[in-house]
C-alpha cells in the first residue's frame, strides 16, 4: 500500500505542477492547495502505513502506529492553511491592481 | 545557563506581540523598537560572550531529553550568527523611522519585523530538522507580510512570485525531511547525522540530502534556483529590501552549511565538488546579472548572487580555510549588504529614481553619501583591510590547498566585476557636472546615514580588527568540522 | 618607519577640517612638509655602510597578517624617490593648482597615495603588500578623476581601476599561493625557501599571477593602455603617479621577487620580452602623438619596459642599469612633466602642433626642457644622466649570450631607442623653436612664476649633478639597492669613456639615425598613421567594456523574464535532473516488499478517485467545479487520514479543508472565470514532461526512501512516555503540547502573522480608497 499511496503522492506532485506552470492564477493556486495534499500524504506514507492502532493509548495494546509524522502533518496543514489563505488574499489583490489574472502579464520590466 | 539559548527567540516574539497592542501609535511603537532591539542585542553579545566562552549551550526544550524533544543549540556558528542578525536588526530598527514607511508603520511592520528576527534566529538555533522547516515559515510568513505590506501594483505582482515560488519550495522541505525520516526515523539533527554516518550514507541518503540542499538553495539564491530573487527583493521599502538582503538568503545558506557539515558529509566527491562548481556559476551569473542593469537596486540585490557564490566555496572545500573563509564572509556580507540597500535607498530617495542614467554629479550636494557608497564597493568586492578581504583570503586559499585553481581565477574574476558595478554607481551617479541632474531633492539624511555608518564601521572593524574576531572564526571552523562533537553535545548529555 | 608610512594617512584624515578653515594660506605648504621630513628622515640611512633594517609589528598574526618592515637597498631608493619626488610635486601644486580647486580632496588623495606607495615598497609581509598596492591603484583612481565633470576624466579613472585591480588581484592570487606553497608570508622567508617554491608544480601559476600584477601596474605591453588616459589628472598627478612612483611599483614587485624566480627561465623570458616589446611600442606609439602629456605618458610607457626587459635579464650589469634608471627616469620625465604641465598653465594648451617658438618667452622653461629631453634621449655628454644608464642597457642587451633569439635585443633596443631619440626631439624643438602661432593658444604665454620653477630646477639639477659625478650616489645608494636584487652585482666605478666599444656605437647610430628620422618626420607622418588603428588595444578595452555591458544585460534578460511559469520550469528542471543524476551515482533506487501494508479495496477506490480528481483539476474550465474537484481531493486525503489509523490529522482536515473550500469560493468568485488554456502543443508537452517526471522522482524516491528504514523510528519513546510522562492518552497531542510544543507554539504564529498580513493587505487598501 506504501507503493500505491507514493504513487499517488507522485500524481498529486505531477498536477500540482502542471497546474502551477499554467498562466491563468486560479490554476497556480489550485496547483499549491495539491501540493500540500501530496507533501501531507508523504509524510503519512513515510511512517509506515497501518503499522498498529491509532495512536490514543490503550490499556492492552501496545502495537500503535508512529505517531510523530501524524504530528508533523498536523503542523504543516495548519501552516499549509495559514498561507494559503494569505495567497487567495494576494492573489485577488495583485490580480485587481494589476487588472489581469495571467502570470505572463506580470512579468514587469527593469526600472520601475 | 541553558535556558540563555532561547531568549534571541522568545524576546522578538514577546516583542512582535506587545507591538501589535500598539500598532496604531507609531511614536510609541518606534521608540519601543529600538529599546526591544537593543535589548535583544544585548542578550545576544552576552550569548555570544558566555557560548565563546564556555562552550554550546544546549536546551532541551520542554525538558524533554534528545533526539525526543526539541533540542535548541546555541554553539558558536548559531551564536554569532545571531549576534550579526541583532546588529542588523538594530541598524534598521534605527532606520525605519526616517525610511519613508508611512502608512506600513501602523499595519503592522514593526511586529511583522520581529517575527521576522525571531523566525531567522530560530533557525539558526533549532537542533531539529522539522523544527527549522517551522522556523522557516515563521519568517517567510513574516517577509510575505513585509513584502505585500502597503504595495502598490509592482509590488504585489513581485510578492505573488515570491511567495508561490517558496511555498514550492517549503512543500519541497517537508517532503524532504519525510524521506529522511523514513530511512533513518528521526529528525533531530544529531541524531540523523549519526546514523547517516552509520550507514555511510548509502543508497537513497545522499539523493535526500540534494533534495534538501535545492530546497535550502533556493532560498540562498544560488545558481540556477535565484530567479525569483532581484526582483522581488528591490520592490518594497530599501528597510525591508536590506533585511531580506542580508537575513532571508542568509539562513539559506546557513542550513547548507549545517547540514552539509553534519549530516551529509559521506560523499563529499559527489556533494560537496558539485558545489564548487555551482559557487562558480553563481559568481558569474550573479555579477553578470549586477553589470546588466542600471537600476542601483538592482545593481546591489544581484550581488547577493556572487556572495552566496563565495560562501557555498568554502563548503564545498570542507577545510578548516574554507569553512572559516565562509563564516567570516557570511558575517562580512550579511552587514555588508544591510548597509548598501540602506544607502541605495537614500540615494535613490534623494535623487528622485533609481536609473543610474538619470543620475549624475550627486557629489556636489551629497558627498557623505557619495564616500560612503565608495567604501561601501570597496569593503563589498573585498578589497583590504576590510571585513570582505579576510573571508575572501580564507576561502582562496581554502580552495588552493584543494588544487581548485579555476574557481580561484572565477573568484578572481568576480571581485573585479563586484568593484566594477558598485564604481560604476559611483562614477554615473555622484561624479559630473554639478548641474548633470535638474532636480534633485535637498532632504535632512543623517538620521538615516547614522545606522549605515555604524554598519560600515563595523565592516572595518572587522576587517582591521580581524584579530580579535579570526581565532574564534577559526574554532567554529574546526568545530564544525569534527561532527561529533555536535552529536555528542546533543546526545550524551 | 611604521610612522612614515602612518602619518601622511593620518594628515590626510585632518585635512577635510583644515579646508574648512579657509585662511588665505594655500593648503599645499603645510602639506609639503610631510614628504619633506619623511626625505630627510630616509636620506639618512644612506651611506656606504647602510644595511637591510627589518621592523615588526603584530597585526592580525593569526591569519600571518604582519606590518614587518623591511628597508634594505631596494626599498631605500623607492621611498626617496616617493617622498623626494612628492615634496617637490606637493610644492610644484600650490602653484599649478588655484585655490578656487577643492584642494582638500586632492590633498587628501595625494597623501593616502604617497602612504600607500611607501607601504608598498617597505612592507615585507605579502598581504599588506597587497594592501597598500590596492590602496594605490584606488587614490590614483581618485586622483585621475579629480576633475570628473571632464568625460574623459571618469573614463581614464575607471579605466586605470579596471586594469590596475584585476593585476592586483591577480597578484594576490599568486601571493595566496606562495603562501599556501611555503607558509610563510613574508617575502624575505619566502627567499629563503626560494628552492621550495621552484620545485613546487604551481611554479608557473605563481609566477604568471605575480607578473600579472607587476605588468598591468607598470604599464607595460598590452596593459599599458590606461596609462596615456590617465593623463587627464592634473600634470603634478601625472609627474608624480603615473611617472616617477606608482607606475614603478610594479617594477619594485618584479625586481622584489626576482631572487626568488631568477633562475627560473620562463622569468627571464616573459619579463625580458614584455618589456622589449614594452619599450619598442612605446617609444613608437609616442612619436605619433601631438600632446606634449600624451608623448611623455608613452614615453613613460617605453622606458618602464626599458626597465622591465633588464630587469628581466638578471644579469648583475642589467640589474645595475636598472636600479640607476630607476632614479635617472624619475629625475628627467619628472621634470619634463612639470615642464609640460607649465607649458599647459602658461599657453592654455598642449597641443603641439598649436605651439612652437616658446624658446624666447619662456627661457627658463625651455632650457629645463633641453635638459630633460636631452637626457631622456641619451644624448652621449657627460652632464645627462640619461646617457650613463642608457648606454649600460645596450652592454647588458650584448651580455645575454649568442644563442637564438636573444641575439635580436640590442637590434631591437637600438630601435627602441631610436625612436626615444625622435620623440625627444620632437617635444623639445616641437614646443620651443620655429614659428610662434600665439593666435593659436588660448592664452598669452609668458614665462611661469618662479615658485612653480623651483621644483623642476632641482630636479634638472639633479639630471646634471648625477651625470657630472655619476659615482657620488653609487656606492653609498645605487650599489645597495643593485645587491638588493641581485647580489651577484659588484662595485663598479661608472665612467663616461669606456672606449671604442660596442654600446658606444649603439648610441652613436641612435643619434644618428634618429636625427634623420627627426627632420624628415613629415614624411613619415603617414607611416605613423596607419599603425595601429584599429588593431589598436584600446580598441579592444573599450569593446570589453561595452561588450560586458550589452552581453551581460543581453544574458540576463534572456532568463530574468519576469516570468513565473520560466522561473519555476527552470528550478523544476534543475532539482530534477541533478537528482535523477546523483540517484544514479550513488544507486540510490531501492525496492522492497516487506512489512508493506496489505492494500484494501475501499483505499484503492480512494486513492483512484483522488487521482481522478486530481488530473480532472487540470481540465475543469469552471470556476466553481475546479473548487469542487479540488475538494474531492481535500476530503480523500481525510479519509485516508481516517484509513490510516490518524484520527486527529484527519479532523483537522477535515475542518481546514472546509474552510479552504469556503475560503476558495469567496477568493474565486472575485477572480476572472477560468478559460481554457490557450498554450500551444509545444508548451503543454514541456509542461506535462516536466510535471510527470517530476511526480515520478517524487514517487521513486518515496519508493525507495520507504524501502531503506535502517533504523528504528524514535516513536516509541512517545508511546511509552505519552502517558507516563506526558499526562495523555492521545499521544499525538501529547507530541504537539508538550513534546513538541515549540513547534505548536511557532505554527500557531505563523497563523498568526498570516492573519496580520490579511488585515494589513485589506486595510491598507481601504485607507487606499478613503483617501
Amino acid at each position: 500500500m506504501e507503493i500505491i499511496t507514493s504513487i499517488l503522492a507522485g500524481v498529486l506532485f505531477a498536477t500540482a505542477i502542471y497546474n502551477l506552470l499554467q498562466k491563468q492564477l486560479i490554476r497556480i493556486i489550485i496547483g499549491t492547495a495539491l501540493i500540500s495534499h501530496g507533501a501531507h500524504i508523504l509524510i503519512l506514507t513515510m511512517g509506515r502505513l497501518k503499522a498498529g492502532q491509532p495512536p490514543i493509548l490503550r490499556e492492552g495494546i501496545s502495537n500503535y502506529t508512529d505517531p510523530l509524522p501524524q504530528a508533523l502533518i498536523l503542523t504543516s496543514i495548519v501552516i499549509s492553511f495559514g498561507v494559503t489563505s494569505l495567497l487567495l488574499v494576494l492573489a485577488y489583490r495583485a490580480s485587481q491592481e494589476n487588472n489581469t489574472d495571467i502570470m505572463e502579464e506580470l512579468r514587469g520590466n527593469e526600472n520601475e | 545557563m541553558s535556558n540563555l539559548a532561547v531568549l534571541p527567540i522568545i524576546i522578538p516574539l514577546i516583542s512582535a506581540i506587545i507591538l501589535i497592542f500598539f500598532h496604531r501609535k507609531v511614536k510609541l511603537s518606534r521608540v519601543l523598537t529600538k529599546l526591544f532591539s537593543l535589548i535583544s542585542l544585548g542578550t545576544a553579545g552576552y550569548i555570544t560572550w558566555y557560548v565563546l566562552e564556555n562552550g554550546t549551550i544546549i536546551l532541551n526544550t520542554g525538558d524533554w531529553i534528545a533526539p525526543y524533544g526539541i533540542i535548541l543549540v546555541m554553539d558558536g556558528l548559531a551564536a554569532i550568527l545571531v549576534l550579526t542578525t541583532n546588529v542588523i536588526a538594530t541598524a534598521c530598527a534605527f532606520y525605519a523611522p526616517y525610511a519613508g514607511l508611512e502608512k506600513r508603520e501602523i499595519y503592522y511592520f514593526y511586529p511583522f519585523f520581529f517575527f521576522l528576527i525571531t523566525g531567522v534566529s530560530g533557525a539558526f538555533i533549532t537542533g531539529d530538522l522539522f523544527n527549522l522547516f517551522v522556523f522557516f515559515e515563521v519568517l517567510l510568513m513574516a517577509s510575505y507580510g513585509l513584502i505585500v505590506l502597503g504595495g502598490g501594483k509592482v509590488q504585489l505582482r513581485e510578492s505573488l512570485k515570491y511567495l508561490l515560488i517558496n511555498l514550492f519550495s517549503s512543500m519541497l522541505f517537508v517532503t524532504a525531511v519525510a524521506f529522511l525520516y523514513a530511512v533513518v526515523g528521526t529528525v533531530n539533527m544529531a541524531q540523523i547525522a549519526e546514523r547517516v554516518q552509520e550507514v555511510e550514507q548509502q543508497g537513497i541518503i545522499t539523493t535526500i540530502g540534494i533534495l534538501l540542499f535545492f530546497v535550502f538553495a533556493t532560498k540562498a539564491a544560488l545558481f540556477p534556483l535565484y530567479y525569483w530573487l532581484p526582483k522581488s527583493y528591490i520592490v518594497p521599502n530599501p528597510v525591508i529590501s536590506a533585511l531580506f538582503g542580508a537575513l532571508l538568503t542568509k539562513v539559506g545558506i546557513y542550513s547548507i552549511l549545517r547540514t552539509f557539515s553534519l549530516i551529509f558529509i559521506h560523499k563529499t566527491d559527489l556533494t560537496h565538488d558539485m558545489f564548487i562548481w555551482i559557487a562558480g556559476l553563481s559568481m558569474i551569473f550573479g555579477v553578470i546579472g549586477a553589470l546588466s542593469t542600471s537600476n542601483i537596486k538592482l545593481i546591489i540585490a544581484y550581488n547577493i548572487i556572487p556572495a552566496i557564490g563565495f560562501i557555498i566555496l568554502g563548503i564545498g572545500v570542507l577545510n578548516p580555510d574554507g569553512i572559516s573563509g565562509s563564516i567570516y564572509y557570511l558575517i562580512h556580507d550579511m552587514i555588508i549588504k544591510t548597509a548598501l540597500f540602506l544607502l541605495v535607498g537614500v540615494i535613490a530617495s534623494v535623487a528622485g529614481t533609481s536609473d543610474l542614467r538619470k543620475m549624475g554629479g550627486l557629489i556636489h550636494y551629497y558627498p557623505s553619501l557619495g564616500w560612503l557608497l565608495f567604501l561601501s564597493g570597496a569593503v563589498l568586492a573585498g578589497l583590504p583591510p576590510f571585513s570582505g578581504f579576510i573571508g575572501k583570503l580564507l576561502l582562496l586559499k581554502g580552495a588552493f590547498e584543494e588544487g581548485e585553481i579555476a574557481i580561484v581565477i572565477i573568484g578572481l574574476l568576480t571581485s573585479l566585476l563586484i568593484l566594477y558595478s558598485i564604481v560604476k554607481i559611483f562614477i554615473n551617479g555622484f561624479w559630473g557636472d554639478k548641474e548633470a541632474m535638474t532636480h534633485i531633492e535637498k532632504k535632512p539624511i543623517n538620521g538615516l546615514l547614522t545606522p549605515i555608518v555604524s554598519l560600515l564601521a563595523l565592516s572595518v572593524l572587522l576587517g582591521v580588527g580581524a584579530e580579535l574576531f579570526y581565532p574564534h572564526i577559526e574554532s567554529i571552523a574546526t568545530y564544525l568540522l569534527d561532527p561529533e562533537i555536535y552529536i555528542d553535545s546533543v546526545l550524551k548529555e | 618607519m611604521l610612522y612614515a608610512i602612518l602619518i601622511p594617512l593620518l594628515i590626510a584624515c585632518f585635512i577635510p577640517a583644515l579646508s574648512k578653515l579657509k585662511t588665505k594660506i594655500h593648503t599645499g605648504i603645510f602639506i609639503f612638509f610631510v614628504p619633506f621630513f619623511i626625505f630627510i628622515y630616509f636620506a639618512s640611512f644612506i651611506g656606504t655602510d647602510f644595511s637591510p633594517v627589518m621592523e615588526q609589528y603584530s597585526w592580525i598574526p593569526s591569519l600571518g597578517i604582519n606590518f614587518d618592515l623591511y628597508l634594505d637597498g631596494l626599498s631605500l631608493l623607492f621611498v626617496l624617490l616617493i617622498s623626494g619626488i612628492g615634496a617637490l610635486v606637493v610644492f610644484y601644486s600650490i602653484y599649478y593648482l588655484d585655490k578656487s580647486e577643492q584642494l582638500g580632496n586632492f590633498y587628501v588623495y595625494l597623501l593616502m597615495f604617497m602612504s600607500a606607495m611607501l607601504g608598498v615598497v617597505l612592507s615585507d609581509n605579502i598581504f599588506v603588500l597587497y594592501t597598500f598596492w590596492e590602496l594605490t591603484s584606488i587614490s590614483s583612481f581618485l586622483l585621475i578623476g579629480y576633475w570628473h565633470f571632464k568625460e574623459r576624466s571618469r573614463y581614464g579613472a575607471l579605466k586605470s581601476m579596471l586594469i590596475t585591480v584585476f593585476g592586483g588581484l591577480n597578484m594576490l592570487g599568486g601571493f595566496i599561493l606562495l603562501y599556501v606553497v611555503t607558509g610563510t608570508t613574508s617575502i624575505q622567508e619566502m627567499i629563503q625557501q626560494a628552492d621550495m617554491i621552484l620545485s613546487s608544480n604551481y611554479l608557473p601559476l605563481i609566477l604568471g599571477f605575480i607578473l600579472l600584477g607587476a605588468f598591468t601596474k607598470s604599464a607595460q605591453f598590452p596593459f599599458h593602455i590606461w596609462l596615456p588616459d590617465a593623463m587627464e589628472a592634473p600634470t603634478p598627478v601625472s609627474a608624480y603617479l603615473h611617472s616617477a612612483t606608482m607606475v614603478k611599483a610594479g617594477l619594485f614587485l618584479v625586481a622584489r621577487f626576482s631572487p626568488i624566480f631568477a633562475t627560473y627561465e620562463w622569468f627571464f623570458i616573459v619579463v625580458s620580452v614584455i618589456g622589449i616589446i614594452t619599450l619598442c611600442w612605446g617609444s613608437y606609439m609616442s612619436v605619433r602623438q601631438t600632446d606634449l602629456k600624451a608623448i611623455l605618458a608613452f614615453s613613460t610607457i617605453s622606458q618602464l619596459g626599458m626597465i622591465m626587459a633588464m630587469l628581466g635579464f638578471g644579469t648583475p650589469i642589467a640589474i645595475f642599469a636598472a636600479v640607476f634608471h630607476i632614479l635617472n627616469h624619475a629625475t628627467f620625465k619628472g621634470s619634463l612633466f612639470m615642464v609640460a604641465g607649465i607649458v599647459d598653465h602658461e599657453t592654455g594648451t598642449r597641443d603641439i602642433r598649436k605651439l612652437g617658438g616658446l624658446a624666447t618667452l619662456m627661457p627658463i622653461t625651455a632650457t629645463l626642457a633641453i635638459f630633460g629631453t636631452f637626457s631622456m634621449a641619451g644624448v652621449p655628454l657627460p652632464f645627462l644622466n640619461g646617457f650613463y644608464s642608457k648606454e649600460m642597457f645596450f652592454d647588458a642587451t650584448l651580455g645575454l649570450g649568442s644563442g637564438g633569439w636573444s641575439q635580436v635585443i640590442p637590434y631591437l633596443a637600438v630601435i627602441g631607442s631610436i625612436f626615444t631619440f625622435v620623440y625627444s626631439m620632437y617635444f623639445f624643438f616641437g614646443t620651443f623653436t620655429g614659428k610662434k602661432q600665439l593666435d593659436q593658444l588660448p592664452k598669452k604665454p609668458h614665462e611661469a612664476p618662479i615658485g612653480m620653477l623651483i621644483a623642476p630646477i632641482l630636479l634638472v639639477a639633479g639630471v646634471i649633478l648625477i651625470g657630472l659625478f655619476p659615482n657620488m650616489v653609487n656606492a653609498p645608494f645605487l650599489q645597495h639597492a643593485a645587491t638588493a636584487v641581485n647580489n651577484a652585482v659588484e662595485y663598479k666605478k661608472i665612467s663616461f669613456w669606456h672606449g671604442f666599444i660596442s654600446p658606444f656605437f649603439m648610441s652613436l647610430a641612435v643619434v644618428g639615425i634618429g636625427t634623420v628620422l627627426f627632420i624628415t618626420r613629415k614624411k613619415w607622418q603617414a607611416v605613423y598613421n596607419f599603425l595601429p588603428g584599429k588593431a589598436s588595444f584600446n580598441h579592444i578595452y573599450n569593446g570589453i567594456i561595452s561588450k560586458l555591458d550589452t552581453l551581460s544585460n543581453r544574458i540576463t534578460n534572456f532568463y530574468m523574464t519576469g516570468s513565473l511559469k520560466t522561473y519555476m520550469s527552470l528550478i523544476l528542471s534543475t532539482v530534477l535532473i541533478v537528482s535523477v543524476v546523483y540517484m544514479f551515482l550513488t544507486d540510490g533506487f531501492a525496492f522492497s516488499t516487506d512489512q508493506l501494508a496489505e492494500p484494501s479495496f475501499i483505499e484503492i477506490a480512494v486513492v483512484a478517485v483522488m487521482i481522478i480528481a486530481a488530473i480532472a483539476t487540470i481540465y475543469m474550465n469552471h470556476n466553481v467545479a475546479a473548487i469542487l474537484v479540488l475538494g474531492v481531493v481535500g476530503f480523500g486525503v481525510a479519509i485516508l487520514f481516517v484509513i490510516y489509523r490518524a484520527p486527529d490529522i484527519a479532523l483537522t482536515q477535515l475542518v481546514i479543508e472546509t474552510v479552504t473550500v469556503a475560503l476558495f469560493l469567496l477568493c474565486f468568485y472575485h477572480l476572472p472565470k477560468m478559460r481554457k488554456s490557450t498554450d500551444s502543443i509545444k508548451t503543454k508537452t514541456i509542461n506535462a514532461i516536466i510535471s510527470i517526471a517530476f511526480g515520478a522522482l517524487i514517487t521513486i524516491v518515496a519508493i525507495s526512501a520507504n524501502s531503506s528504514r535502517w533504523f528504528d523510528s524514535i516513536a516509541d519513546y512517545f508511546v511509552e512516555n505519552s502517558y507516563k510522562l506526558g499526562g495523555g492518552d492521545n499521544i499525538v497531542n501529547v507530541i504537539l503540547v508538550d513534546f513538541r510544543g515549540l513547534d505548536t507554539l511557532f505554527e500557531i504564529s505563523v497563523l498568526g502573522i498570516a492573519a496580520l498580513a490579511v488585515v494589513g493587505l485589506i486595510k491598507m487598501k481601504k485607507n487606499k480608497e478613503a483617501e
